[in-house]
């Protein structure tokens, strides 16, 4: 196969393969730039948890009985609530806790090591039992897991707590310090203490009350609107209250969550009339924490494949016309001895090359759109192995669409140079 | 003449339907995405109060920790919110011509038993200003007056759909509604104030809609009311225990909003609020540097990222997608017309000026463009309600989110045109510069 007679019809037609080159061109940036979109938002959406997201499902009980202002009926409550919930076939494991992973937020404090005079450290916080360990399926690394009879002491401790004002000293922060058992994530422990020993060290707030580690857990992932999510501290503390109403976050048998969330609402107002039930399994939650990013992948891929179907298109029909258009020299070339194999190389060959072309002016936009969005919108960079792959597809893509008219034109008869149009 | 061009043009997209399919899809395509992805982000990025937005500014105050800046992405940025008793304190200047604090809280409203089980219901605690400061409309009655904010009095006003939930859409004003443990009277009903973006308090859920219930502010109190939006704490706790130590706290959970109509006004508000956090430092509050900020609802909206960077990205994308199907059109058009050239070569021979060979083609191009652009819109209609539907499905509590308005569909209409322009002038041009006289000889 000659070049030479090709590259000279291609520069008869500039207009054709300049449209084609730029489209091409086009494609390319708009689909890697697309797909580094894409990428980026899928890491955030696989990111594990480090829980067993499919089996939990969450509930909350939002009273409106005014016996529930009562502190020994909100207590009372809860109980049932957690023994009702474990009967449930199904069942694995429960947890009053006002944790839910996967809101995007949560609450917060600031702690440091205790005597330090260092940095506070931003941590997320949040209440636990005996059994929110199991319930979410994390593993308990060192020391221990919190006992019943742990979560009953300090509740009645925190609402003493809670009740009075405090003696405050010289420096507005409480004379007296409250000192609490806590588990922390791993996490945690190596942000605050470095390699070492995490068991028995003592964190402190900024009131000065401290903290003491007896078990350290992971993997804990929960995203929140600052970046501390893999930083969390539990202590023990029902949470139930009129104000705040209760949650509980319900572990099911691999493949029972359905089942077990069906059965929750009636079950609980059985339980206790006097409130409303919300149950949304986990899933639930994750998917509309991610709504957004979602949106993203899908718009953006069907974007692309929106995009390479128009472009192959019109390689298709700029292709078809440049073959009507040369119908009678097809048909001379094929009088004067071409093979039908000949005619398809040339279209292949000529479309090759022109796609190659719009390939490299594609990757020079691709990298001139990508500074653009990064430093317009901070998008991420673009990975090389990316475009190379976004390369391979047009390529593909470029062949496929000229073959039906470049295999018509191979059909095209010889006869028809004789023929006066 | 156009009629004529029209007709040829018509006929001419008939006569090869695979071939005209593939033309005008291709455009609505590029339109059906582009006008889709701009209304998306237009809907979060328009003025949402285009007649006050420029007199309206969100009050923030740096009464954070000393030992280090208030958590965010820019440390130079005061807290989001206000404390209780900062509000307390700057309300009672006279210098705004409206001002209100306002937070949200979820209340238990019980209805009569017959219409439903009691639900727990968005709240926003506001003073009387909010109504009249944020043109909001009402469908019956209207909000409550000044005194109602002292007593403060048991009134409230009713979304659209809280009305149609309690009442059944019927006039309420004058009616009663339970709250958690009190009797309110209804004395206004909202008339359809959905903004896509809930501008007036954008510190979280910017685009959950408004609240079903609004309340004077003054309940808080005796009613114990917390927030139900974000609170952001330092320090020390509260010296005083329970509810009263959230009010004397460092705690910011308050949104604070004035409307200063001159340049002349925001100068003596700007004066007062300085003067009024260094009277606070002398007390030993406000530790950090003076920051005050009084940021106009544009501003706010562009700071606290309520476009987020993904739909910008996103619009730039799908303008570029356009372009490309724009190349497209303008590949099958010239391919077209050049495959006509024996025809044009007959009409020119007859008579036909250049002028008129290139109107007609043209014509034929906007004709591609619009009826393209038609079906582009009606396709972009389609997209926006699967994104609403989908929305709604996952985490927001509302379906008209995202909208069309006019200023997008006469983008889109533009784009239709502009797209049938470009693609169409050179096809146009080459055609109506062919030689008749060769193409009479082939004939």
């Amino acid at each position: 196969m000659e070049l030479g007679p090709i590259v000279r019809a291609m520069g008869r037609n500039k207009m054709r393969i300049g449209l084609i080159v730029f489209e091409v061109a086009l494609t390319l940036a708009i689909v890697v730039n697309c797909i580094t979109m894409i990428a980026e938002a899928r890491t955030q959406m696989v990111h594990p948890s480090g829980f067993v997201d499919d089996d939990i499902v969450q509930v909350r009980s939002i009273p409106f009985d005014k016996a529930f202002r009562e502190d020994g009926y909100v207590d009372n409550s809860c109980r049932e609530d957690v023994a009702a919930l474990r009967a449930i076939p199904g069942v694995k494991a429960v947890t009053n806790t006002y944790f839910l992973p996967w809101a995007g937020g949560g609450s917060s404090t600031e702690l440091r090591p205790a005597g330090s005079r260092g940095e506070m450290l931003r941590t997320q916080i949040y209440n636990a039992d005996e059994g929110t360990v199991d319930t979410l399926g994390v593993h308990v690394v060192e020391g221990r897991n919190f006992t019943r009879e742990d979560v009953e002491r300090d509740h009645v401790r925190l609402r003493e707590l809670s009740k009075g004002p405090r003696e405050r000293g010289a420096d507005n922060r409480p004379k007296e310090r409250f000192t609490q058992d806590v588990v922390i994530t791993r996490a945690l422990g190596r942000l605050a203490f470095g390699d070492g020993p995490v068991l028995g060290k003592m964190l402190e707030d900024s009131d000065g009350d401290l903290y003491q580690v007896i078990g350290t857990i992971d993997n804990f992932y929960n995203p929140y609107g600052w970046p501390i999510h893999e930083y969390a501290v539990f202590y023990p503390n029902t949470s139930s209250s009129y104000d705040f109403g209760a949650q509980y976050l319900v572990r099911a048998e691999p493949g029972q969550a359905g089942a077990v969330r069906a059965a929750l609402e009636t079950r609980l107002l059985a339980v206790n009339n006097g409130r409303n039930v919300k149950v949304q399994s986990l899933e639930d939650v994750k998917r509309g924490y991610f709504a957004a990013q979602q949106v993203v992948v899908t718009m953006m891929s069907g974007v692309i494949v929106l995009l390479v179907l128009v472009t192959s298109l019109g390689i298709v029909g700029l292709t078809s016309f440049s073959v009507a258009e040369r119908t009678r020299q097809i048909g001379t070339r094929r009088a004067l001895g071409a093979r039908k194999i000949d005619i398809l190389a040339q279209f292949l060959l000529e479309n090759w090359l022109t796609t190659s072309m719009g390939l490299v002016l594609g990757v020079a936009l691709a990298y001139a759109l990508n500074v653009g969005l990064v430093t317009a919108v901070s998008a991420a960079k673009l990975s090389g192995l990316l475009v190379v792959s976004g390369v391979l597809l047009l390529w593909m893509a470029g062949l496929l669409a000229t073959l039906a008219p470049a295999l018509r034109a191979a059909r095209i008869s010889p006869a028809i140079a004789t023929r006066n149009v | 003449m156009f009629a004529y061009n029209l007709r040829i043009a018509l006929l001419s997209l008939k006569r090869n339907w695979i071939l005209s399919s593939v033309i005008v899809g291709g455009i609505a395509l590029g339109i059906a995405v582009s006008t889709m992805f701009s209304a998306t982000r237009h809907s979060l990025a328009r003025d949402p109060i285009p007649s006050k937005s420029g007199i309206l500014y969100y009050v923030r105050m740096d009464s954070w920790d000393p030992q280090r800046p208030y958590p965010g992405t820019d440390p130079t940025l005061p807290p989001t919110q206000i404390t209780y008793r900062d509000m307390v304190g700057i309300m009672k200047s006279d210098i705004p011509v409206r001002q209100s604090g306002m937070f949200k809280a979820s209340l238990y409203v019980f209805p009569d038993p017959k219409v439903g089980r009691p639900a727990q219901t968005l709240v926003r605690l506001c003073f009387s200003d909010f109504f009249p400061m944020f043109d909001v409309p009402f469908k019956y009655g209207s909000g409550w007056d000044k005194r109602a904010d002292e007593g403060p009095e048991p009134v409230v006003v009713l979304s659209e759909e809280e009305n149609e939930l309690l009442f059944g859409g019927a006039d309420s004003v004058g009616r009663t509604v339970r709250i958690e443990d009190r009797d309110f009277r209804v004395t206004g009903v909202l008339d359809h104030w959905r903004p896509a973006v809930k501008f007036y308090d954008i510190t979280q859920a910017a685009v959950q809609g408004v609240e079903p219930v609004f309340m004077p502010f003054n309940f808080v109190r005796p009613m114990k009311i917390r927030t139900g939006g974000n609170s952001d704490g330092w320090g020390p706790s509260p010296s005083v225990p329970g509810f009263e130590g959230v009010l004397a706290g460092e705690s910011c959970w308050i949104q604070m909003w004035v409307e200063l109509p001159t340049t002349g006004k925001r100068q003596a508000y700007e004066d007062f609020l300085k003067a009024y956090v260094l009277e606070q430092k002398k007390a030993g509050r406000f530790p950090r540097p003076l920051n005050n900020r009084l940021t106009r609802v544009g501003e706010w909206m562009k700071e606290q990222k309520v476009v987020p960077p993904q739909l910008t990205a996103m619009m730039v994308v799908s303008l570029l997608f356009l372009a490309v199907c724009a190349l497209n059109l303008m590949g099958l058009l010239l391919g077209k017309f050049l495959a006509r050239a024996p025809e044009i070569g007959v009409r020119r021979a007859l008579g036909a000026r250049r002028l008129d060979i290139f109107i007609q083609h043209v014509v034929e191009c906007e004709l591609v463009g619009v009826v393209g652009g038609l079906i582009g819109m009606a396709l972009a209609l389609g997209g926006l309600a699967w994104i609403n539907n989908f929305m709604k499905t996952t985490f927001v509590a509302r379906h008209d989110l995202f909208r069309m308005d006019g200023t997008m569909a006469m983008l889109s209409l533009g784009l239709s045109l502009l797209a049938g322009l470009v693609a169409g002038a050179y096809p146009a041009w080459r055609v109506c510069r062919i030689a008749p006289a060769i193409h009479l000889k082939v004939q």
